[in-house]
């Protein structure tokens, strides 16, 4: 039995060739460092070390059109290779697990079932960018997971596989296992470097990026823990065949953290562009409706994504389709509401998450969040004012885009979204007083 | 006045980029801010989070441009200007854009003006004013953050010694967090909470108390920071401000006072930026020091003993008292055998006035102007003189790459120095190293501290030189030269009699050796040591070593408000004789009598061959190191003058005391330890009948028939001396230097050093209230260890014991020292730690027991 016992397609992916991330999280011996080099572990690892050349693996993962998992898909061979070749600083490759998105729950399944994956991922990276000492900052409040990342690193200390001249290549690589600072902001990656630096969670401008001037002003690459577990796939099996997998533009598999009023909430992998609508209803994942209640909405990629509508749903998972629905992939989180939800309480829930977890740097977000949190707040108890919306959209157009980081930009644009989505339902919230859905459910 | 020589900075030819703003082409060296590029050609972009001396940040979006091509407002803070680059600073979207951040600073802004002390010289006052809101769109009740225990309506929260927060009024610009650990490297005061009920505060269970705090609240753009001292006294707009000086530190920090019409009292002290001195920075000394001109305490009247009791006369009767003593003496012993002692604190009119009283007047080459250091030597081209008199320049710190302070406390002693170096640590990372005999808080700036062996100074220094003869840095024919001068001549040797590391001194030696523009500034550590001497010695012959000084500065820093006035005015036994040339030309006649300085003319009194002494504005009483010494010396004189503004230790041994007017009360020029003349004005009208002490010593004078003590005359003296270069040549050849041993035998085993506390400089801060409320007593100040080895807690009273005397004095435990020495401030009036001390001591040692034992 796991610590959380989330429901994943491991049965499915392990059969399907081309699924790689989720193939052994049901087996709990995954975790012990002899099971997971038995079925291949750390063989990717020893492989670079054995003769692959810096170039030539950055090389190999821009072929392979791995983006980044963590919300904004940046490719991420691209992005090792904006660390300065020249300098003479050290480098410092970040794992960030810092999850916090709410609906996201992904990076969570893999520390806890496949932590050597990730750490034989990070090791990689490093190397990649001449790293010596790699950090995996992990959300505070994730205890087993850390025990987990802990525990796996040490064993792959002991056997060689981390620490002074692995396997006898002459290169370092240490690691150390960092816990969050208890904020969504530390997921940033900015914020992250700073909280790492022992500073106030806070993000930082950019540029410099972190790549030329990160953790302790040195050149740093951030990576998710997805997008860093797939790296020793496609060196294990070669670029071209993970390209192979998704979309023309997709490249590779992703993990969906599926939520909400579905009979089945879980983890699944699939090859990007899976269709949405199938990711809902097949009785593999998401198993349809909860208690059939017609669809309301999705939001398809973490809360800070635009909604899609029931007519819209009919969309392939890839960075490129959801665009297309002025909506995005984000970290992968989709979040199901069936009719009986109202959709000023989900904002009123959103907007709150959002104003608490503001860093507070930068006015806009600190105190337009705070604002839009009011005006929802008393429009969702009966209390709205005619011009209110108006009021809203006006002070989101003064936060979106005005921010040191994309938070503020997240807090504003489900609300956009859903200004312009549900509108009426919003007005009737004004005109009647109360709410246009009969009964409110709770997310359990 | 003769204006300071501005050092031709090398002008390196920087790379430029051309772009557009507001229609205007604009070039500007690479890597600058559109922010800056629109300062310098004088276009107003408005700001709340940026400061010239602080990284930015971009943290309130006020700065917004509009850049071509580019979708989103930019802030202009964190911009850099690029090649082709079109920026307006004044669209309608950056319009729009400024115009929705002061909305949102303004939600839950209490608008409290009326009552607030920022109103009239408030940020968010002056901006909203201008590009500000016209309507209020915001229909809640604003948030308040309030402590429980409040009952007004106000979020007063204190959170120093001198400062009071209203978190209502933060409009979190950052700038006083960013400040405190970047250019004060400070951790007192952080930021707490996220979102909008962000806050500012002291850190948990501690206070806002360092020695620059002050600075925080000048910087706070809104009135969310206030002082103590300022809080609900005055309208900004009532007061006048009058261009000033600091007269605590040697580097001259710039500042204004602020005073109102009606009232003869200064109101606050702020800084008058001079970015080739401060950058803006104040201590809290320079900050607070002023209020030592508005005590109650000032002396208001001439004091003459009379029957053993000295009673208020007026200056006609104090005057005339003093000739017919004057006349007394000189007929009852043959010649005048009078001295002077005075403050190099004084401007240099008063420094002038009174060297030449002395020297035309009395007839004497009885002078000097350092009443705290033991046994000083004669001869003005000792090593210690040649080193003293070698130039240096603050901002030269800047572009050093390898900087090393030598015997300086540097955050007490020159904290404008220390901002300056730590600057130089945020911006161009030189190499920082620091050399003491006890470890202190400015080094954590530095790469490397070596804390050496106390009273082993020179050791330490001729340790490097041996650390670079081994690593072979140096030149080799020199090498050989140099061992030849020097006990002990191996590395092994001299690091283990000073307790330095091989390893490390190798790597100081490296820098030296290899550093392309060096700053090594030397502090009080060897000022006040009694082998000054020796200890320069040892610098000349690394300075000779390594060709330092052809390579960057090198020098002992002058310590007071004018030391380096003194030294150029001649106010010396016997001044250089370029100096002496210019009194001699300058005075009627110039005196063939010995020179003495204060050691010698203590010793002269004991030998009655002194019979009187004008002591202005010095308190030895209280300062020199050794009390006794002093005390049974002033007790044999048949009479003693002194000039203060409160009564002292030194006052009370007088039989005339004269009230002395504070640098505030009259326009004096004060020459920094670059040799900068700068000047300060008159504030306010001296207190009670003081004067200043130009004044009195041409009342005097006159009185004595000496006729040319006027101003215009005066003035032309100081003239032709400030225009002199007193820079002594460096020795040519190797000093020899045999390293002194002191034999630490017997129970007096600590080590004390005498120290200014950080919010105090000599004997006039305690009378400033805001600088009591940091530190109001002297304490004994110990490592963890010893503390915790000798069961002694923080405040736990312990008996200090020498030789001579002894003090009961609580403990304050130190983070930063971690040997046995022991730290004692001299600051405080009621515990005499000079009493402690004997000048004849290179050390002087204690033992300390807990006073209930
Ligand atoms: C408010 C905020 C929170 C974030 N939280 C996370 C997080 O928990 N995990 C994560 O991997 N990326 C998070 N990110 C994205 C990171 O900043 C960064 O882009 C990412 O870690 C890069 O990794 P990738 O290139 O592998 O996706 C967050 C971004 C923002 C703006
Ligand atoms: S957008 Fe929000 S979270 Fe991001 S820096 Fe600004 S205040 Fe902080
Ligand atoms: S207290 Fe003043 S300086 Fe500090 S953040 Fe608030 S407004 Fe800025
Ligand atoms: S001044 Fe540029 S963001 Fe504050």
């Amino acid at each position: 039995m796991h610590y959380s016992p989330v429901i994943t397609n491991a049965d499915i992916a392990a059969k399907d060739e081309n699924l790689h991330l989720f193939q052994y999280v049901e087996d709990s011996k995954q975790c012990e460092i002899d099971t997971f080099v038995s079925r291949g572990g750390y063989k990717a690892w020893k492989k670079v070390l054995e003769g692959i050349s810096r170039e030539d693996l950055i090389n190999t993962v821009k072929a392979s059109g791995l983006r980044g998992r963590g919300g904004a898909g940046f490719p991420t061979g691209l992005k090792w290779s904006f660390v300065p070749k020249d300098s003479p600083k050290a480098r410092y490759m970040v794992c960030n697990a810092d999850e916090s998105e709410p609906g996201t729950c992904k990076d969570r399944v893999l520390m806890e079932r496949d932590p050597h994956a990730i750490i034989e991922g990070m090791a990689i990276g490093a190397y990649a960018i001449g790293c010596h000492l790699m950090f995996i900052y992990i959300r505070g409040e994730f205890d087993h997971c850390i025990d987990k990342m802990e525990a796996a690193m040490e064993e792959a200390y002991a056997k060689g596989h981390l620490g002074k001249n692995v396997y006898g290549s002459g290169y370092d690589l240490d690691m150390i296992v960092h816990t969050g600072g208890g904020a969504y902001i530390c997921g940033e990656e900015t914020a992250l470097l700073n909280s790492i630096e022992g500073e106030r969670g806070q993000s930082r401008m950019r540029p410099p990026f972190p790549a030329i001037e990160g953790l302790y002003a040195s050149p740093t690459i951030v990576n998710n823990v997805e997008s860093l577990a797939a790296v020793p796939h496609i060196i294990n099996r070669g670029a071209e065949w993970y390209a192979s997998i998704g979309t023309e533009k997709s490249k590779g598999s992703k993990l969906f953290s599926l939520s909400g009023h579905v009979n089945r909430p879980g983890n699944f992998e699939v090859p990007l562009g899976f269709n949405l609508k199938d990711m809902i209803y097949n009785p593999d994942y998401g198993g349809g409706m909860l208690g059939d209640v017609p669809l309301k909405g999705v939001i398809p990629g973490g809360a800070s994504t635009p909604f899609l509508l029931p007519d819209m749903i009919d969309v392939a998972l890839d960075y490129e389709s959801l665009q297309e629905k002025d909506s995005m992939l984000g970290s992968g989180a989709i979040i199901v509401f069936n009719e009986n939800t109202c959709i000023v309480w989900i904002l009123k829930k959103l907007i709150h998450f959002f104003r608490h977890e503001s860093c507070g740097k930068c006015t806009p977000c600190r105190e337009g969040t705070a604002w839009l949190e009011q005006m929802i707040n008393r429009i969702e108890a009966g209390q709205g004012e005619a011009g209110d919306l108006e009021k809203m959209e006006e002070v989101c157009g003064n936060i979106l885009g005005r921010t040191i980081c994309p938070l503020g930009d997240a807090a504003v644009m489900p609300i956009q979204s859903a200004l312009r989505l549900y509108r009426d339902e919003w007005q009737y919230h004004i005109d009647h007083k109360k709410c246009m859905v009969k009964s409110n459910f709770e997310f359990k | 006045m003769s204006e300071a020589v501005k050092k031709d900075q090398p002008k390196v030819s920087v790379p430029t980029v051309t772009f557009s703003l507001d229609g205007q082409s604009v070039t500007v060296p690479k890597g600058t801010t559109v922010l800056q590029a629109a300062k310098d050609v004088g276009i107003h972009i408005p700001t709340f989070c940026w400061h010239p001396q602080l990284k930015s940040v971009g943290a309130c979006r006020m700065c917004y441009v509009e850049v071509e091509k580019m979708p989103k407002l930019m802030v202009s803070c964190m911009l850099d200007a690029m090649d082709g680059m079109v920026v307006q600073t004044d669209s309608d979207q950056v319009r729009q854009g400024r115009k929705a951040v002061l909305e949102f600073i303004l939600l839950n802004h209490p608008l409290d003006c009326p009552t607030c002390d920022k109103g009239g010289e408030c940020d968010l006052q002056n901006l909203t004013f201008k590009h500000g809101v016209d309507d209020n769109r915001f229909d809640f009740k604003k948030a308040r953050f309030k402590e429980e225990s409040m009952t007004t309506t106000f979020d007063d929260k204190k959170i120093g010694p001198e400062i009071v927060l209203n978190r209502n009024r933060c409009i979190l610009c950052y700038k006083c967090v960013r400040a405190n650990k970047e250019a004060f490297g400070e951790y007192d005061l952080g930021a707490f909470e996220r979102g909008n009920i962000t806050q500012i505060d002291a850190v948990p269970g501690g206070e806002v108390c360092n020695p620059f705090s002050g600075n925080l609240v000048e910087i706070c753009p809104v009135g969310a920071l206030t002082n103590s001292d300022w809080r609900y006294k005055i309208r900004v707009w009532l007061t006048k401000t009058t261009p000033s000086l600091c007269n605590f530190n040697s580097s001259g920090s710039n500042i204004d006072f602020y005073k109102e019409d009606h009232q003869n009292k200064i109101f606050r002290v702020t800084s008058r930026t001079n970015d080739s001195i401060d950058d803006g920075w104040i201590s809290d000394i320079t900050r607070y020091g002023y209020q030592v001109i508005n005590s109650a305490d000032r002396l208001q009247k001439p004091l003459i003993k009379k029957d053993g009791k000295q009673v208020e006369v007026s200056w006609d009767e104090a005057i005339n008292f003093i000739a017919k003593k004057y006349n007394d003496i000189k007929e009852s012993v043959g010649r005048v055998c009078i001295g002077g002692l005075i403050s190099p604190s004084l401007d240099n009119r008063s420094l002038y006035s009174f060297s030449k009283m002395i020297r035309t007047v009395c007839k004497s080459n009885n002078i000097d102007f350092r009443g705290d250091y033991r046994m000083l030597p004669n001869n003005p081209d000792s090593p210690f003189g040649v080193l003293r008199s070698q130039p240096f320049s603050i901002a030269e710190i800047d572009d050093s790459d390898v900087i090393v302070s030598f015997g300086s406390d540097l955050i007490h002693e020159h904290p404008n120095e220390y901002l300056r170096i730590r600057k130089a640590f945020n911006y161009t990372q030189p190499k920082i190293y620091s050399m003491m005999p006890y470890s202190v808080k400015s080094a954590d700036v530095a790469n490397i501290e070596y804390v050496y062996t106390p009273g082993t100074d020179e050791t330490a220094i001729n340790a490097i030189c041996l650390a670079g003869i081994e690593e072979n840095v140096v030149d080799a024919s020199m090498a050989t030269e140099y061992i030849k001068h020097v006990v002990p001549s191996t590395l092994k040797d001299a690091s283990a009699l000073c307790g330095l590391d091989e390893a490390e001194l190798k790597i100081l030696a490296r820098s030296i050796a290899e550093g392309k523009k060096i700053t090594f500034l030397v502090g009080e550590i060897v000022t006040r040591s009694k082998a000054r001497d020796i200890i320069t010695a040892a610098l000349l012959n690394m300075n000779k070593l390594f060709g330092l000084s052809s390579k960057g500065q090198i020098s002992i820093l002058a310590r007071y408000a004018n030391s380096k006035g003194a030294e150029k005015l001649g106010i010396l036994p016997d001044p250089i004789a370029p100096i002496k040339e210019a009194l001699k030309n300058d005075f009627e006649e110039y005196p063939e009598s010995e020179p003495r300085n204060t050691d010698g003319m203590m010793a002269h009194i004991r030998k009655e061959e002194i019979k009187g002494l004008f002591i202005v504005g010095s308190n030895p009483m209280m300062l020199y190191p050794d009390k006794e010494f002093i005390k049974e010396s002033l007790d044999k004189l048949d009479f003693l003058v002194v000039c203060d503004l409160f009564e002292t230790e030194t006052t009370e041994a007088a039989d005339v005391v004269l009230p002395l007017a504070g640098w505030a009360e009259y326009d004096g020029d004060y020459v920094n330890l670059e040799g900068v003349c700068q000047s300060a004005k008159q504030a306010v009208k001296p207190a009670g009948e003081s004067k200043a002490a130009y004044e009195i010593v041409r009342l005097i004078a006159e009185k004595l028939e000496h006729k040319t003590f006027d101003v215009e005359s005066i003035d032309k003296g100081v003239e032709a001396c400030l225009a002199i270069d007193t820079t002594i040549k460096l020795p040519n050849e190797f000093l020899d230097i045999k390293a002194e041993s002191e034999d630490v035998t017997g129970e007096f085993s600590h080590p004390i050093f005498i120290i200014d506390d950080a919010h105090h400089c000599g004997h006039l801060t305690e009378k400033a209230p805001s600088l009591n409320n940091f530190t109001a007593e002297a304490y004994l100040m110990m490592s963890e260890e010893l503390a915790a080895k000798n069961n002694m807690q923080e405040n736990d009273p312990v008996r200090v014991e020498s030789e001579v005397s002894k003090l009961i004095l609580p403990v304050k435990i130190s983070e930063s020292l971690d040997s046995d020495v022991l730290l004692i401030p001299r600051n405080f009036q009621s515990s005499p730690v000079t009493s402690l001390c004997m000048r004849k001591r290179r050390i002087d040692r204690v033992k300390i027991s807990k006073v209930d034992e």
